[in-house]
């Protein structure tokens, strides 16, 4: 008989074997850097290759279509497509199909990779409050919402509003999309919703799928940073100078330590919230420690990205070496889906909720 | 030194602890502790000595519940670590002293894995009634970060080992009547290949022990001096120069430990005491700083489970568990480093066993400065994980 653990653990390496469809296993980043600035910023076949591999399917439940695995696994292959810089935007596709599960109408193309639907979801830089941004008066949604990944290149956007879950296709009339060039080379989309005739889907708990998605960013950004540790140490380990490798200096060595002890943080944080959410922890404890994990991998990713570049030296501050796709990603994907200060002030707001319900019971 | 009478090891049957709730094991220990925590301090920023905290000693003992994590047919209470953590827990919130745990923690898992049966039978019930109170004997003047430059020699004479050395920062030595003691018995090998695990009474003729006060102006540790101590042959633990695997072994077990999330807990507590007390709590950059230490806190909380589940799971600890003491010793520091911010004029203020310690802002910063020093100073885990984790060169 396999544990439970044994099963999630196999299902993880599965995974990870699976994912050399879309990140070469040598570690190319060929398709990343040509595909760099060039709308919409991802690639539909690859696109179309995750839907078949059912990554886009992994979290919905079996009597939807999908795979029914937990978050757990999702993080796992959502590390392995940062470690490879994939820029095809799965996470806040897996948002906004959780969503629409929510709301009990996921659309099958969208699971399928058919279409791309993403997550419109945010109405101002800090903002973790899915629900601002936009009204729905009268059968019409009027708004913005801002900072879209995977926006330009979507055919239906979820939109988190006050009155529930919007499905908008991106020829709906009364839509304009703005198209935001990112460092990474991704593109971003700003939406501005001029009363788009819309019907509102029923979705009790917006707020879910929204710490979902956080956890699952932060497993992306676990993997590029990863990934920008290993190239790092390799550098390390064979840059000569004064004779020596430069990994052999004390000082570099116990910076590098550091990354390793952000690294084992960022680790255990991500599957301690995985794991609470897979075993339907508490909303607010769970919440807590999707904050914090998600908080970890961001500081980790901005550690990563100034000392990959500071220890490679001038080659770190080139375009043509790698390290530095690494570098333009972190500055991008480290303030989507959360950045630290709202982050921590929403961690600080939960912690209160929390001791005024220990309180209450004592 | 004089230990007390022997306590009474035979209690009744354990249940199986593992098996209960944790809401149950809970509610278990906290009666216990509460009807019969003995008259001594409690929330002591010290280490209480062998005379004031022996009466705790003999109660656990009595109760069978010194050894935590020992089996039950050794005479532990065979606690998996989610238990053994609440059981911690639950000491920790009525202030229980700590006992000294050198033979419990330390040597006893040692023998059982390494020492003969008749070692076993030996000293592991004297351990269990407090007959036997022990002290590591590792560091020497010349020997701490660097710690197989140790010189402390025994030589072979017929069937004793001669012992001739010195041992210094000796945690509660002058409490001990046994010491365990790293010793060099071939010179002419890599020195980490010549050192023996030896057991020394305390009384043996040529032992002298001079206490050492320490910043917090406590004399917790000393120095051994072994001036010609002679010892029976089978004082050893494992083979002649196998001491440096063994003690290295012991140390990756003590890295878990250290990395517990228990004395940043407590300190963050505090912290957020001092805060409500001096009208701080609702300042937006007190509470973003405070933010920073409580998540740290929590991520380090998930860290140390992580390790716990390794133990359990009977994983092999690594050099990756460098990781966890370094964080764990440096968020305390960071800690008693903002109530130092926030105390103001108070910060330095002594405040004794009966004071409010809960305001002791200096007492946590100096408590906390050791913790980057002993079980392998952050510089030196530094240097393991640079080179034994991420395969950096030499």
């Amino acid at each position: 008989m396999t544990t439970q653990s044994e099963e999630w653990a196999e299902n993880i390496r599965m995974l990870v074997e699976s994912a050399g469809a879309v990140v070469p296993e040598d570690g190319s980043l060929d398709r990343i850097r040509a595909a760099r600035h060039q709308a919409p910023g991802f690639e539909r076949d690859v696109w179309s290759t995750m839907g078949e591999m059912g990554w886009l399917a992994i979290l919905s439940n079996e009597d939807v279509g999908g795979l029914g695995l937990g978050l757990r696994e999702a993080v796992a292959l959502c590390a392995v497509l940062g470690r490879g810089l994939v820029p095809e935007p799965a996470v806040s596709a897996l948002h906004a199909i959780r969503l629409t599960e929510q709301a009990g109408a996921v659309p099958q193309d969208a699971l399928t990779g058919d279409i791309v639907m993403v997550a419109a979801w945010q109405s101002s830089p800090l903002s973790l409050e899915p629900s601002k941004g936009v009204e729905l008066t009268d059968g019409t949604l009027s708004g913005t919402k801002i900072a879209v990944d995977g926006g330009t290149g979507a055919d239906v956007f979820a939109v988190t509003t006050p009155q529930g879950l919007v499905l908008v296709p991106r020829d709906a009339a009364g839509l304009t999309s703005t198209a935001i060039p990112m460092h990474d080379g991704t593109i971003c989309a700003e939406l501005h919703f001029d009363r788009v005739a819309a019907t509102s889907l029923p979705c009790p708990d917006v707020d879910n799928p929204l710490y979902e998605a956080m956890l699952l960013h932060a497993g992306y950004l676990m993997g590029v940073s990863e990934q920008a540790f290993e190239i790092t140490l390799d550098y390390l380990r064979v840059r000569k100078q004064f004779d020596v490798p430069i990994g052999s200096f004390q000082a570099l060595q116990h910076r590098a330590t550091e990354i390793k002890v952000q690294l084992e943080l960022a680790r255990a944080a991500i599957h301690a919230a995985a794991t609470a959410l897979d075993h339907k922890a508490e909303a607010t404890v769970a919440q807590m420690s999707v904050l914090r994990a998600r908080t970890r991998a961001g500081g980790l990713a901005r550690l990563v990205a100034r000392e990959a570049v500071q220890m490679h030296g001038a080659i770190g501050y080139t375009d043509e070496a790698d390290i530095g796709l690494y570098t333009r990603k972190v500055m991008v994907a480290a303030g989507q889906y959360g950045s630290d200060a709202p982050l921590r002030s929403q961690f600080m707001a939960l912690r209160e909720t929390v001791r005024d319900q220990q309180g209450a019971c004592a | 030194m004089t230990v007390s009478p022997p306590f009474v090891a035979a209690h009744p049957p354990h249940p199986d602890f593992n098996a209960m709730t944790d809401a149950e094991f809970r509610t278990c220990v906290r009666e216990f502790v509460q009807t019969n925590y003995p008259d001594i301090p409690r929330f002591a920023q010290r280490r209480l000595r062998w005379p004031e905290v022996s009466p705790w000693y003999a109660i656990l003992a009595e109760k069978g519940w010194i050894a935590p994590t020992w089996p039950q047919n050794l005479g532990g209470m065979g606690l998996e670590a989610s238990k053994h953590l609440i059981l911690i827990e639950e000491y920790e919130r009525h202030g229980c002293a700590r006992v000294h745990d050198i033979g419990t923690v330390m040597l006893g898992p040692l023998l059982m894995q390494y020492g003969t049966q008749d070692q076993q039978d030996l000293y592991l019930p004297r351990i269990l009634r407090g007959e036997d109170v022990w002290a590591q004997g590792y560091s020497e003047p010349g020997a701490g970060s660097d710690l197989a430059a140790l010189r402390t020699e025994a030589l072979r004479d017929g069937d004793t080992w001669v012992i001739n050395g010195q041992k210094t920062w000796v945690t509660l030595g002058a409490d001990a009547n046994m010491v365990f003691v790293l010793a060099r018995t071939d010179k002419t090998v890599k020195k980490q290949a010549g050192i023996s695990f030896l057991l020394v009474p305390m009384d043996a003729d040529g032992v002298t022990v001079r206490p050492i006060e320490n910043l917090e102006g406590h004399a917790e540790f000393c120095e051994i001096f072994f001036d010609n101590v002679r010892i029976p042959l089978g004082n050893i633990v494992g083979e002649v120069n196998q001491g440096w695997s063994m003690a290295k072994a012991l140390l990756g077990h003590e890295r878990v430990f250290i990395g517990a999330p228990r004395l940043s807990a407590n300190a963050l507590a505090r912290l957020e005491a001092i805060a409500r007390r001096e009208g701080l709590w609702h300042d937006p950059a007190f509470r973003d700083r405070f933010a920073v230490l409580a998540m740290d806190l929590a991520d380090l909380t998930d860290l140390f489970e992580s390790y716990v589940q390794r133990l359990r799971d009977g994983t092999p600890i690594g050099p990756d568990v460098g990781t966890l003491k370094i964080f764990q010793s440096e968020l305390y520091q960071r800690i008693s480093e903002e109530m130092m911010m926030i105390s103001g004029s108070l910060a330095g203020m002594k405040i004794g066993d009966d004071g409010d310690r809960q305001m002791d802002a200096a007492g946590t910063f100096l408590a906390a400065r050791p913790t980057t020093i002993f079980g392998g100073s952050t510089e030196v885990m530094r240097n393991v994980l640079a080179r034994g984790s991420l395969g950096l060169p030499k």
